[in-house]
C-alpha cells in the first residue's frame, strides 16, 4: 500500500514513516507539510493512503479529507490528531480511521489494515460528515485530471455557467462542478448574491453604475468586466454598497 | 473538560461569604429603615375602623417599629460571624428566630412603658397579647420574605463566582490537552534519533506542568516566569523546527519583581498557536520588554495570516482571564493591551511596581 504522509511537524512526520517502516506492505511516498500540499501531492502521487493530522496551517486536515472525497478513485484517509476536539467522534463509526498523538504502532497497523479494506463506497459516508463542516478555506477544482485549489479569500466572485460554476480569483479563473447554491450557503458572510447567477465577494465590490439603457452593473476588483445586477437583488445591494 | 474541584473548594471556604447582608453597614441599615417604613404605611393605610390616616398615629408607629428595626439590625449585625459559621440552614433559622425574639421582647417592653407611664399611645390597656402578638406575627412574615430574598440574592452571587473561577479553571484546563500530547509525541521522536534532546525536553516539559498545575495562585517573580517562557519555547522550538523563530529585547527589567504566575506563558503561547502555527511559512515572535514610568510593559508580537480563519473561543479567554487577574492584583494600573493589522497581533502587558 502507498502512502502520503502529511503533518506540519518534521519531528511527527519522521515518527511515523519510522513506525511505517516497521509495518510489512506499506511504503511511504512521499510527505505534506500541510492540506494543501497533501493535496496537490495526492494528485499526483495518487497514493492509495493519506495519513492526515487535523491541524495543519494553510488547508487542516477535516478540510483536505473533504476535497480528497471528490478525487476519483479516493485515497483512504487516516487522521492523526494530538487531541480528539469535536468532529472524530463522528468518524468512529464509519470507514476513515483516526490515530492519537503519541502514537502507537499496534493502533497504527490496525488503522492501515482497516485502510487497505476501504472502499470508495465507504467514503461517501464521510464525505456528508465532512460537508457539514465548518467553511472550506479553499476551492477546489479538478478539470480533466488537473488540481486547481483557489484561497477562498482570492476569489472575487462565482459566475453560474451552465453545468459549471467559474470562480474568478485574482490569478485567473477555474471551473467547479457545485451549485450555486451550495456556494451561497457555505460563504454567504463573504459573498452577496448580485444576480440569479452570480455571487460576488463583498470585500471586491467598489460601485455600483447604470448604463444608459437602464441596467445595473456592478464593479469588482480582479473581475476583467463590470458584472449585471438583477432588478431583484438590487435594493439589498444598495444598502450594502452604502454601507461599505 | 473536568477540573480540581478540591482546590476551588478549599479556596472558597475561609472567605466568610454569607447569605446573610452585612447589617453594620449605613447603606444596608438605611435600606432595613426603608422597608420598616414602607410596613408602617401599608398597615396604616390598609381600611380601618377608625378611619383616617391620623398623622399622630403614623408618627408614634413609625418611631416604635423604627427602634424595633435598629435593634433587629445591631442584634444581626453582631451575629453575623456567628451565623456566617453555621450550616445555612441553621444560620437562616437562628437569624430569623432572634428577629423574632427581638420583636416579641421589644413590643412587649413598649407596652408596658406606655401602660406604666400612663401615654396610651399603643392599644388600651388590657389588649397586650393583642399588641405584642400582632407585632411579632408582622415582624416574622415581613422577615420571613426578606430572608427568603436574601437567600435567593446569596445564591445568585454564588453562581456568578462559581462562573469566574470555572473560567480560571476551563484556561488551565483548556491549552493541556493539545500541547500535552503533541510534546510526547515529538519526545517519543526523539528518543529514536535524539535521545539528548528527548531528555531535555522531558525536563522542559516537568518544569511547565508544574508551573501551570500551581494555576495562577501565589506568587512568582519576573526572572522565573521568563525562563517559564524559554522553556515553553524550548519545547515548542523542537516541534516547529525552522519555522518558529524568537527574538528577546529584554531592556534591564527589574528580574525579581514578584509578579502572579503565568500571565506572560499564555500570551506566547498564542501567540504560537495563531501566529506560527497557521503559517506555513513560520515567522518570528517577538518579545520584548522594558520599564516605562514605572512599570514594567512586556510585548509579545506575531505575525499572523492575512486571512485569519475563523477565531477559536480558547483565545479570549486566555486574554479575559489574564485582565480578570491584572485588574485583581494591581486594579486599574495593571493592564494587557491588544493591537492587531494587516498581518500581525501585538499583545502588551503592564505591570505597575518595578
Amino acid at each position: 500500500m502507498r502512502l502520503l504522509i502529511a503533518d506540519d511537524e518534521p519531528l511527527a512526520r519522521e515518527r511515523l514513516r519510522a513506525l511505517v517502516g516497521e509495518i510489512d506492505g506499506v511504503e511511504v511516498i512521499g510527505e505534506a507539510a500541510d492540506g494543501r500540499e497533501a493535496l496537490t501531492l495526492s494528485a499526483t502521487l495518487l497514493p492509495d493512503c493519506v495519513l492526515l493530522d487535523i491541524a495543519m496551517p494553510v488547508m487542516d486536515g477535516l478540510e483536505a479529507a473533504r476535497h480528497l472525497t471528490g478525487f476519483d478513485p479516493p485515497p483512504a484517509v487516516i487522521f492523526c490528531t494530538a487531541y480528539d476536539e469535536h468532529a472524530l467522534a463522528a468518524f468512529e463509526a464509519s470507514a476513515v480511521d483516526y490515530v492519537v498523538k503519541p502514537v502507537r504502532r499496534e493502533r497504527l497497523s490496525v488503522a492501515l489494515e482497516r485502510a487497505r479494506r476501504f472502499t470508495g463506497e465507504q467514503y461517501r459516508a464521510v464525505g456528508e460528515h465532512l460537508g457539514a463542516l465548518p467553511q472550506r478555506t479553499h476551492i477546489c477544482a479538478r478539470l480533466r485530471g488537473n488540481l486547481k485549489l483557489v484561497p477562498v479569500a482570492d476569489v472575487a466572485y462565482f459566475l453560474a455557467e451552465d453545468k459549471y460554476v467559474a470562480v474568478r480569483h485574482a490569478g485567473g479563473e477555474v471551473l467547479v462542478e457545485e451549485s450555486l447554491k451550495a456556494l451561497e450557503d457555505e460563504f454567504g458572510e463573504r459573498f452577496v448574491r448580485i444576480h440569479r447567477n452570480c455571487l460576488v465577494a463583498t470585500d471586491r465590490l467598489s460601485g455600483l453604475r447604470r448604463t444608459p439603457d437602464g441596467r445595473m452593473f456592478a464593479d469588482v476588483r480582479d473581475a476583467p468586466e463590470p458584472l449585471e445586477v438583477s432588478r431583484r437583488n438590487l435594493p439589498a445591494l444598495r444598502r450594502l454598497v452604502k454601507s461599505l | 473538560m473536568t477540573t480540581d474541584s478540591p482546590l476551588v473548594e478549599r479556596r472558597r471556604s475561609p472567605r466568610p461569604d454569607t447569605w446573610l447582608p452585612d447589617f453594620c453597614s449605613l447603606p444596608i441599615v438605611f435600606a432595613l429603615l426603608v422597608v420598616a417604613e414602607l410596613v408602617v404605611l401599608v398597615i396604616l393605610l390598609a381600611p380601618h375602623r377608625d378611619g383616617g390616616l391620623a398623622w399622630q398615629r403614623v408618627f408614634v408607629a413609625s418611631v416604635y417599629v423604627q427602634w424595633l428595626a435598629i435593634c433587629c439590625a445591631f442584634c444581626l449585625c453582631r451575629l453575623r460571624p456567628a451565623i456566617a459559621r453555621q450550616p445555612v440552614a441553621r444560620g437562616v433559622a437562628g437569624a430569623y428566630a432572634s428577629v423574632v425574639a427581638i420583636v416579641a421582647m421589644g413590643s412587649g417592653l413598649v407596652y408596658w412603658i406606655d401602660h406604666a407611664t400612663g401615654l396610651e399611645l399603643t392599644v388600651p390597656a388590657g389588649n397586650a397579647l393583642r399588641f405584642v402578638g400582632g407585632s411579632t406575627l408582622i415582624a416574622a412574615l415581613v422577615a420571613a420574605a426578606a430572608f427568603r430574598y436574601f437567600y435567593v440574592q446569596a445564591q445568585w452571587q454564588r453562581g456568578v463566582q462559581a462562573h469566574a473561577r470555572a473560567q480560571v479553571a476551563a484556561l488551565q484546563a483548556r491549552i493541556r490537552p493539545h500541547f500535552l500530547f503533541n510534546s510526547m509525541n515529538t519526545i517519543a521522536s526523539l528518543i529514536r534519533t535524539r535521545p539528548q534532546d528527548a531528555e531535555r525536553a522531558v525536563e522542559d516539559l516537568g518544569e511547565l506542568f508544574r508551573a501551570t498545575l500551581r494555576g495562577g495562585e501565589g506568587s512568582s517573580s519576573l526572572a522565573a516566569e521568563i525562563e517559564l517562557v524559554q522553556r515553553y519555547l524550548a519545547i515548542e522550538r523542537l516541534r516547529f523546527g525552522e519555522r518558529l523563530g524568537v527574538e528577546w529585547r529584554l531592556e534591564s527589567l527589574p528580574q525579581d519583581l514578584a509578579v502572579p504566575p503565568l500571565l506572560l506563558q499564555p500570551l506566547v503561547e498564542n501567540a504560537v498557536l495563531h501566529g506560527i502555527q497557521p503559517l506555513s511559512a513560520g515567522g518570528t515572535i517577538l518579545i520584548e520588554g522594558k520599564v516605562e514610568a514605572g512599570s514594567v510593559r512586556i510585548s509579545v508580537r506575531n505575525p499572523r495570516p492575512l486571512h485569519p480563519p475563523p477565531l477559536a473561543r480558547g483565545n479570549r479567554s486566555a486574554i479575559e482571564n489574564i485582565r480578570q487577574r491584572l485588574f485583581y492584583h494591581y486594579g486599574k494600573a495593571g493592564r494587557l493591551e491588544l493591537e492587531q493589522g494587516a498581518g500581525y497581533y501585538a499583545a502588551t502587558l503592564t505591570i505597575p511596581g518595578a
